[in-house]
């Protein structure tokens, strides 16, 4: 038994001072731009799976909204990041956010609209029971 | 851009937080769960973007999203629940072959998406490391020399009164387009959710013709148009 868990403990400790850990561990200390990105694309694909999965339609509402709101992540990550390079006024990225977070609102006040006026008349809010075409 | 010391641990909490409120939102079975899994999502997006120093989006985000669309989103959910979800008697997810399908796609996604970034920031680190370093060096003296807010405790920055310069110089025309989209928003909603019956109501529909429709139609036999004085 020691003799298998010494080297391994051996193999962690020379990994964690020194080795991959170490490096990964100092750029976790400083997280950057790609960071950012990379939880961006990690609710992205959040919200992806769930409107590709779910059943609920206001559950895949919810979902788009996150999608909405890892753009808009990635947008003022860009933005911030170009400020940081030389221009000093590169604020597109953050009045783009704004214009999503208006688009994500009148979406979001709409297709409720839609929801509550279909429940009305179909009675259902799943949405594979709401297949028009095969009525 | 790059975070240092305490921002570092509270960029790493919130997007933990963020990434998991997220995954919650989708696995919830009861639907106000996701709802309340998704404002906690959401103002763990604003706690990012506050350290990507945008505190006016992160104001916006807070009040417009959590405050507004979630308000709404809770309305029309307790509006339409069905209860089946929760007890367990329904499924909530689609056929299982299409729930790994997708699942099989997002995580290639993931993949491709997270070797696109990772590759793509070591391109945007050799055209311009040096300006990331100077610009670390530089934000902690300009904020140095920020003016004192009123009590003392904190600077203020110049961000909003930007954000305020460029949205109206440069984008007054798309921001006036928003504007007329709210509108047409506010009032196609509301078409869309009023009943039958308040149709009939409010277009002051005339008793024979409603009489006439109401034959056809069992919901609008109770309606009683009042005519505008």
């Amino acid at each position: 038994m020691l003799k298998f868990f010494t080297p391994a403990f051996g193999f962690l400790l020379q990994e964690v001072t020194s080795g991959r850990f170490a490096a990964a561990w100092e750029k976790a200390q400083h997280p950057d731009l790609s960071k950012f990105l990379t939880i961006g694309a990690l609710l992205f694909i959040i919200g992806v799976a769930g409107v590709l999965t779910r059943r609920n339609i206001i559950v895949i509402f919810m979902s788009i909204e996150l999608i909405l709101n890892a753009a808009n992540l990635n947008f003022i990550a860009m933005s911030r990041y170009l400020q940081d390079t030389g221009n000093v006024n590169a604020v597109a990225g953050q009045i783009f956010a704004v214009f999503v977070i208006v688009v994500a609102a009148a979406e979001a006040a709409i297709g409720l609209g839609i929801v509550i006026a279909l429940y009305r008349n179909k009675e259902t809010i799943w949405v594979d029971e709401i297949d028009i075409l095969k009525w | 851009m790059i975070l240092t010391g305490w921002e570092a641990v509270f960029f790493w909490v919130f997007s933990i937080a963020a990434i998991f409120a997220g995954l919650l939102t989708v696995m919830a079975r009861n639907t106000i769960h996701s709802a309340l899994f998704l404002i906690s999502a959401l103002v763990s997006v604003a706690a990012l973007f506050i350290l990507l120093h945008a505190e006016f989006i992160a104001g916006v985000q807070i009040l417009v999203y959590v405050g507004g669309v979630m308000v709404l989103f809770l309305f029309v959910i307790m509006l339409v629940n069905v209860g089946s979800e929760e007890r367990g008697s329904e499924e909530i997810f689609n056929r299982p072959r299409q729930v790994t399908t997708s699942v099989i796609f997002c995580a290639l996604l993931v993949a491709g998406l997270i070797y696109a970034v990772n590759m793509g920031y070591e391109g945007f680190l050799k055209r311009d490391g040096d300006k990331i370093q100077d610009a670390v060096a530089q934000s902690q003296s300009r904020d140095r020399n920020l003016d004192k807010s009123a009590t003392g405790a904190s600077r203020i920055t110049k961000e909003t009164e930007r954000i305020g310069n460029s949205l109206y110089r440069y984008a007054s025309l798309p921001f006036e387009i928003a504007s007329v989209l709210l509108l047409v928003a506010i009032i196609g909603s509301v078409m869309l959710a009023r009943t039958l019956k308040q149709e009939a109501a409010v277009d002051d529909v005339d008793p024979e013709v409603l009489q006439k429709e109401a034959a056809n139609d069992g919901e609008l036999v109770e309606v009683q148009p009042e005519p505008i004085a």
